[in-house]
């Protein structure tokens, strides 16, 4: 029976959106004197950077409001993350872009590089050209060489100072973190589920920017609640509800609809393969191998995004989050003109109906709220068949 | 027992009654501005032991009729198996949008394919084309299957569509010949989706624009293969609908 139970993260922030959550605790960091770096992917060097005493921000990137302002400047028909972030840079208007120092970006697709382009003269911005055949030992090279350079940069933007040393120490405090997390996952895998994707959301969010230490207290209790949960017989979601995974491009604010959607359609989410859900805690860094920007750089070009190719690991890593978590089916979520999610969506499908037989559906998005009786259809027919 | 099943779609509103497995009432009208009215109207006087509302104005009924919904898609999958038990393959084109869905051996939904949010190539875009070329939707259909070759009509945007419509009879196309390049481009990308979920077999076709013969000889050309419309093509959802009412029996919350 589902009943009301005390939210694994309960504070003043509970049942808001979680970005609140991760400023308050950014601008604390500000307070202490720390320098911020704002981020827009994952494959940013938590590591280093913490490593450097600078904290990571997640910068805006989910509203619906901000696209209008910058379609005076980009194309519409242009990804809406792309478009939101330029919109929340030129109106002013994300509290993170406002406290960081400088901005790394990555050349993870088109759409953002040549946005960057259009940001770098408001704020110290570094670009980190991101290799995209992983496999490749010339990859890790090319990586490995750009991390270092990122460490060049803020040393010389701010006199930070790290050492391998340092780097190694940190890498050691992300991997507890990321171990943490997936404790966390394996609670979500429980049949029936016990947490909703909304509690998830908020610790993958909250965990992104953040070290191990900072993130312990936070995930010590959650996993004490998690238990209890479970040897309470606490159930989330109606009774028999289908499991929903959702994989695909990144999803939050605006784009939380799609997660709306599915609940309001009878179904439970249990796993958020996205980089805004798990994909950022499901590798591990190797530890102790004398060369610890290596380690990061072969860590970091293990991150199955859709930019790299071919990105064969995409599937395996599927298969084993499907083989936990059990989900009913399967979602796709694309956002709209994200080419390289949009086209690697077939090979998806497929192997989510060939190898695991499971149904599967694409959704392809923006962050307005114009399609949403379109998704609840495709939705609820798709649940209808599980 | 007596079970209704009733399709709220963007451009209609259908009722099916049903009774020891015989259709025995079905009702057809405007969807409007007002959906809700629309299916009161069509369901007054009728008698019913449970009813299941399908279609985009679902979900208003379930507010004001509290009773169980289905999608349109479980809807024509299971309107199609009753009147066409071995037919593994639906379009449905509607008011606004394209379905494909393909069913397995057990008659039961195993795939399905929508177009994009926006209405191109459904049935409000035939009746728009049809306006900015002054034909009825009657005359629409037979006017294209007369011209011996076509324009091609590149944009499925229906503003860009009209827009093009509008600069070839400008320049003297022929009526017919346009209208067949109105029709092969909304049968191409229906058949894509039909190409995508389902490779081969005959199909089954509903929905409102399946009474357009224009469409139904040129997806059966384009495909190489059968086409099949039943008597009533947009009726298939409430039947199904009035189906699912039965299977589900009258449960507790169907409370008409």
């Amino acid at each position: 029976m589902s009943r009301t139970v005390e939210p694994l993260i309960n504070d003043e922030y509970t049942g808001g959106p979680p970005t609140k959550r991760v400023l308050a605790r950014l601008q604390e960091k500000r307070k202490e004197g720390r320098k911020v770096a704002g981020v827009y992917c994952g494959y940013a060097p938590t590591e280093l950077i913490l490593a450097m005493g600078i904290s990571p921000a997640t910068l805006c990137a989910f509203s619906n409001a901000t696209i209008e302002a910058a379609e005076t400047v980009l194309p519409a028909n242009l990804c809406p993350l792309i478009k939101s972030s330029y919109g929340f840079i030129i109106t002013d208007t994300c509290p993170f872009y406002g406290l960081a120092d400088v901005v790394i970006g990555e050349t993870t697709c088109d759409g953002k590089k040549k946005m960057f382009e259009l940001i770098t003269d408001l704020k110290p911005t570094w670009i980190m050209d991101l290799p995209q055949v992983p496999d490749q030992e010339e990859a890790i090279t090319n990586w490995t060489a750009m991390i270092r350079k990122l460490e060049g940069f803020l040393e010389t933007t701010f006199g930070a100072r790290t050492t391998d040393d340092g780097i190694e120490d940190s890498i050691r405090d992300i991997n507890r973190r990321n171990a943490m997390m997936r404790e966390v996952f394996e609670f979500a895998a429980l049949r029936p589920a016990i947490v909703g994707w909304r509690e998830m959301y908020d610790l993958t969010f909250l965990a992104q920017g953040s070290s191990g230490k900072d993130m312990e207290p936070v995930l010590t209790e959650a996993l004490r609640k998690l238990e209890e949960r479970r040897d309470g017989g606490y159930s989330y979601g109606p009774a028999g509800a289908p499991r929903v995974m959702v994989t695909g491009c990144p999803v939050g604010g605006d784009a939380e609809k799609v997660f709306a959607i599915i609940e309001e359609a009878g179904g439970v989410i249990v796993a958020l393969d996205a980089c805004s859900g798990f994909k950022p805690y499901m590798t591990d860094t190797a530890e102790g191998t004398g060369d610890p920007v290596r380690a990061l750089a072969e860590r970091y070009l293990k991150i199955p995004c859709s930019c790299m190719t071919p990105n064969a690991r995409r599937l395996t890593e599927m298969t084993r989050l499907i083989e936990k978590m059990r989900p009913d089916a399967v979602i796709d979520v694309v956002l709209q003109a994200c080419h390289s999610f949009n086209i690697e969506s077939h090979k998806v499908g497929e192997h989510v109906e060939k190898v695991h037989g499971l149904p599967f559906l694409k959704i392809v998005t923006d962050f307005s709220l114009g399609d949403v009786e379109q998704i609840r259809t495709r939705v609820e027919a798709l649940l209808e068949s599980c | 027992m007596r079970t209704a099943g009733l399709d709220i779609g963007s451009r209609t509103v259908k009722l099916v009654v049903i009774e020891q497995g015989e259709t025995v009432l079905t009702r057809k009208g405007l969807t409007s501005h007002d959906p809700l009215e629309a299916a009161r109207a069509l369901m007054e006087g009728v008698n019913y032991d449970t009813i299941v509302a399908t279609g985009y104005g679902r979900h208003l009924l379930k507010e004001h009729l509290d009773c169980p919904v289905i999608s349109e898609i479980k809807a024509f999958a299971l309107g199609a198996k009753a009147i066409y038990p071995t037919c593994r393959v639906i379009l449905d084109i509607g008011g606004q949008d394209t379905k494909a869905i393909s069913l397995n051996e057990a008659g039961e939904m195993s795939k399905f394919e929508m177009n994009d949010k926006c209405a191109a190539g459904t049935g409000r875009f035939l009746e728009i084309m049809a306006a900015a070329l002054g034909y009825t939707l009657e005359e629409f259909p037979k006017a294209a299957l007369s011209a011996g070759r076509f324009e091609k009509i590149n944009s499925m945007c229906t503003v860009f569509a009209e827009s093009e419509v509008i600069s070839l009879t400008a320049k003297g196309a022929a009526r017919p010949e346009v209208a067949l390049g109105i029709h092969r481009a909304i049968v191409s990308r229906s058949t894509t989706l039909l190409k995508r979920i389902a490779p081969s077999g005959e199909v089954f076709f509903a929905g409102g624009v399946a009474l357009n013969g224009c469409v139904e000889t040129l997806i059966a050309e384009d495909l190489g293969r059968p086409v099949f419309v039943p008597p009533d093509p947009q009726m298939v959802g409430a039947l199904g609908a009035a189906l699912h009412a039965l299977k589900s029996g009258g449960r507790e919350d169907a409370t008409p």
